[in-house]
């Protein structure tokens, strides 16, 4: 038996090792939510984030940086007042009173610099040199004066990384600006499309899509992208619109992450709601 | 061996430096070649099949851990590229791997194995089309990391370097 055991090692063993490294490696892509291996991800990439925060310094133009991000700061600043702006004026003022909407002005924003990026085709991701000691927590979103870049996934002390929209693993609930109509928002793995919206819509080429105020991660609107036509689809009654987002990520290297998550109070709520009638 | 494990891992610290900083620099489009794989398949070549295996298996460890891609996926990826570059390791050969031309032809077959399998893993629609994804994810970067390879292997050394 024993010498039948040597035998198949001597002969199979690149094949052994391989299969239980492919295993392990299943068995670890299925942990990837436990707490144990976030703390492990949170601490290992505070770690690489603080040496390529040195070489990614290296890169920027040392003496425009601090009046460039003053000047995108104010940007970000105007084109949320913008888009707040915007939906003022397509929303009855007179309704907004009488449902006593709170009109937020300040939009707190942490400036950032991205320190790296990861950017396969399906997983993108960047990470941010400002972690849990500058306030950030994760659900924040992240953006540019152009929109929205994505939403803050894992924080460490110094360092966080977010998902930008082009990770499968992020979906956003986005509307139209112009007919107010929401849907669901997600990369798949080629380009940034809404799923599953009724053929009755109305989304036209060209409409400007922001985040729904309908969002858990995102709660009042940022610009998004475009809508760039449906992907029309023969059978059923739903298409897919196509979106152009207005962040082009493989050029981003500054960028604001907006104090806010979603209200935990709302959740709560409307998660009592629910059980309520189950 | 050990001595060259630990050399190997040394190595690639600076390399996910640059890959993470300087390499989204010189990406054409979303095309963004992988110097990480670069360094596998070379080490896969000269110390050979078992080697290149494990150390994919480490390589992939320490890129999810660092980049916030999901935990096993690149993982799993690097390990079975590092076998597949494995089968190019022969002690009389060596040099005929490392030959300019050759050593781009097993890092193409060894990135399109790699990326092919890190899209699987990285679960995107099923109705999106399947080939243009996979030409996309998986043939371009893998032609632009050949390229790349083809220039870093003048410079590379022609033998074990530990």
């Amino acid at each position: 038996m024993l010498r039948f055991l040597n035998s198949f090692w001597f002969n199979f063993k690149e094949y052994i090792i391989l299969s239980a490294l492919v295993i392990f490696s299943l068995f670890i892509i299925s942990q990837n939510q436990s707490p144990a291996v976030q703390k492990v991800r949170a601490i290992a990439f505070g770690t690489f984030a603080s040496v390529t925060s040195i070489v990614s310094d290296i890169f920027n133009i040392k003496g425009l940086k601090k009046e460039n991000e003053q000047l995108r700061e104010t940007n970000a600043k105007l084109m949320l007042q913008l888009s707040k702006l915007r939906e003022a004026a397509i929303v009855n003022d007179e309704l907004k009173e009488m449902l006593a909407l709170k009109d937020s002005s300040g939009f707190p924003l942490i400036s950032a610099s991205v320190v790296s990026k990861s950017f396969s085709r399906v997983q993108g991701t960047i990470t941010l040199n400002v972690g849990s000691s500058d306030s950030v927590k994760v659900g924040m979103p992240v953006i540019t004066d152009k929109g929205l870049v994505g939403i803050i996934y894992s924080v460490s002390s110094n360092y966080s990384i977010a998902r930008t929209l082009q990770n499968v693993d992020l979906k956003i609930t986005v509307k139209d600006e112009r007919t107010r109509e929401n849907g669901l928002m997600k990369w798949n793995g080629e380009k940034l499309v809404i799923i599953n919206v009724p053929k009755t819509y109305q989304i036209k080429k060209g409409d400007r899509i922001v985040t729904s105020e309908l969002s858990s991660l995102v709660p009042f609107p940022i610009p998004v992208g475009v809508a760039a036509g449906s992907n029309n689809v023969e059978t059923g009654i739903f298409n897919e619109i196509q979106v152009i987002p207005f962040v082009d990520f493989t050029k981003v290297e500054n960028v604001f992450v907006l104090k806010t998550v979603a209200s935990k109070e709302i959740d709560e709520l409307e998660l009592n709601f629910l059980k309520k009638f189950q | 061996m050990k001595t060259s494990y630990l050399f190997s891992i040394l190595l690639f610290i600076p390399v996910l430096i640059i890959q993470t900083t300087v390499v989204p620099l010189i990406s054409i489009g979303q095309v963004i070649p992988d110097l990480i794989l670069i360094l596998l398949v070379y080490y896969s070549v000269t110390e050979g099949q078992i080697y290149g295996t494990v150390l994919g298996f480490v390589y992939g460890f320490a890129f999810d851990l660092v980049t916030g891609s999901l935990l096993g996926s690149t993982m799993i990826a690097k390990t079975v590229a590092g076998f597949v570059a494995g089968y190019f390791s022969s002690e009389n050969k060596i040099d005929i791997y490392l030959m300019f031309f050759n050593f781009g032809m097993i890092v193409f077959l060894a990135a399109l194995v790699d990326q092919i399998i890190f899209s699987f893993f990285s679960a995107f629609d099923i109705s999106s089309n399947i080939f243009l994804i996979f030409f996309q994810n998986a043939f371009l970067p893998a032609f632009y990391t050949a390229l790349l390879s083809m220039i870093i292997i003048i410079f590379a050394p022609k033998k074990r370097i530990l």
